[in-house]
């Protein structure tokens, strides 16, 4: 059985169909991909996985337990982590801090857990690790803020990766970085395949295509193809698409 | 289900009049038509001629003034509002409508017998060939046909590539104009129709 499956969404908003009928499996171990058009529902969907929102119908599963409905921080408890498409840090903490104050071992630890986790050399070591696998080893006590856009996106992730998560969601992770920031980030994802189960929504095909082992295309609030990228190249108006010039 | 047919347009007519003084229609469509078999059809015609609102009234968000549409054996204006769109769904360019005109409540209306839509009303959507999701589209159409469900694609055809992809897709046409709307069996029927070369002009060469 899959890691993480979803059994035929349904959601409306008002009077707009924003799911129909969505099914989805990610496989344990895998890179699972997300595209599709602007407004086409992916963004929702991903909500709807994490527990934002509550689909009208259907189920969500994960690890073989039921989750519909659940909190998100319930959610995230059982091991679900997620990035967003709009970046959530600690601006004025160093890199350090931001990765620190996101481990479970420091949250439980009351009123001053960034000072007891410089004081904590398992700790420290912890998060040295997590921001070598990000590639932002050198910039430890840097100010997050005085990051450039790319390596803000790599602390991020770091920050998901804190809680150990088993699930690690990736919402359009290439918004906002030019060529250079885009195969940086390729590379940092291409690491981390393997380690953590990684579901990434990309509006960027030829950063999925390089990157998923299976890809489902959402339109219309509904997977309208899925495959591999080698299958969904097969077809013969992406062969002679931008998509399909590409190796 | 039952072996009604997928659709059914009965004696319907839209009129659509200048004012509440002025009584004096404004436009008028009259359709007549039934589909028993699944399939995919295309639906062209001039901008204002009635296209979006023979799709409103096909997805029940319009009623019509005579006549009743028949989705699977049920007058779509007698369902429940919430519950239209599991009988036909109305994708309006890239997100979908649900508006209803509400004739009257919804304890009086009768529950929709399908789970997931049966007919699926494709209103103008975006084809880009560049980006190559349009291949996944047209899979898309036929995956629901063979599904068994009845798929209509509405577009005004501005480049040879939209009729191109009307004649790859569709197994029958209406042309909608001249308030009505008027079948056709295939691809070669619709392009040497006089009233269809006109309304594409430059395209029908």
């Amino acid at each position: 059985m899959a890691l993480f499956e979803a059994r035929e969404l349904h959601l409306r908003f008002g009077d707009r169909v924003v799911l129909e009928n969505i099914s989805l499996a990610f496989e344990a171990g895998c890179l699972s991909g997300i595209m599709g058009p602007n407004g086409a529902g992916k963004t929702t969907c991903f909500n709807v996985l994490t527990g934002r929102y509550r689909p009208d119908r259907g189920r969500v599963m994960f690890d073989g337990a039921d989750i519909t409905g659940r909190s998100p921080q319930a959610i995230a408890r059982l091991g679900i982590a997620r990035s967003f498409q709009l970046m959530n840090l600690f601006d004025e903490f160093t890199v350090f801090e931001n990765v620190a104050i996101a481990l479970p071992q420091t949250r439980k630890r009351g009123a001053d857990p960034i000072g007891v986790a410089y004081g904590d050399a398992a700790l420290v070591a912890e998060v040295h690790e997590i921001l070598d696998t990000v590639g932002l080893g050198e910039r430890v006590d840097q100010i997050a803020k005085s990051l450039p856009y790319g390596e803000r996106r790599a602390l991020e992730i770091a920050v998901a990766l804190a809680s150990r998560p088993k699930l690690l969601f990736l919402d359009e992770p290439t918004a906002g970085l030019g060529s250079d920031g885009r195969a940086r980030l390729a590379e940092l994802v291409h690491r981390l395949k393997g380690q953590v189960t990684l579901v990434v929504i990309e509006h960027d095909m030829e950063f999925l295509f390089s990157l998923a082992d299976v890809i489902s295309v959402i339109h219309w609030g509904q997977v309208i193809a899925q495959g591999s990228p080698a299958e969904l190249r097969t077809n013969p108006w992406v062969k002679n698409s931008n998509l399909g010039k590409l190796a | 289900m039952s072996k009604a047919p997928l659709l059914a347009l009965e004696g319907v007519s839209k009129t659509y009049r200048r004012g509440l003084l002025d009584r004096t229609p404004a436009f008028r469509l009259d359709v007549d038509f039934r589909i028993d078999m699944p399939s995919i059809v295309g639906v062209m015609g001039p901008n204002g001629a009635g296209k979006t609102t023979l799709f409103e009234m096909i997805a029940g968000s319009n009623a019509p003034t005579e006549g009743r549409v028949v989705v699977a054996g049920q007058n779509m204006q007698r369902v429940r509002y919430r519950e239209r769109d599991r009988l036909a769904i109305h994708y309006h360019q890239s997100y979908q409508v649900r508006r209803f005109s509400r004739t009257r409540p919804n304890f009086m209306l009768e529950t929709a017998g399908s789970a997931y839509p049966v007919v699926h009303l494709f209103d103008e959507p975006q084809f880009n060939t560049q980006d190559g999701y349009i291949g996944f589209m047209l899979d898309f159409f036929r995956r629901l046909r063979d599904e068994r469900r009845l798929v209509f694609v509405c577009l005004h055809p501005t480049a040879k590539l939209h009729l191109e992809l009307l004649q790859e897709i569709c197994e029958r046409f209406f042309f909608v104009g001249k308030g009505t709307v008027r079948p056709f069996a295939d691809f070669g029927g619709i392009v040497t129709d006089p009233d269809v070369r006109a309304y594409l002009g430059a395209l029908a060469q």
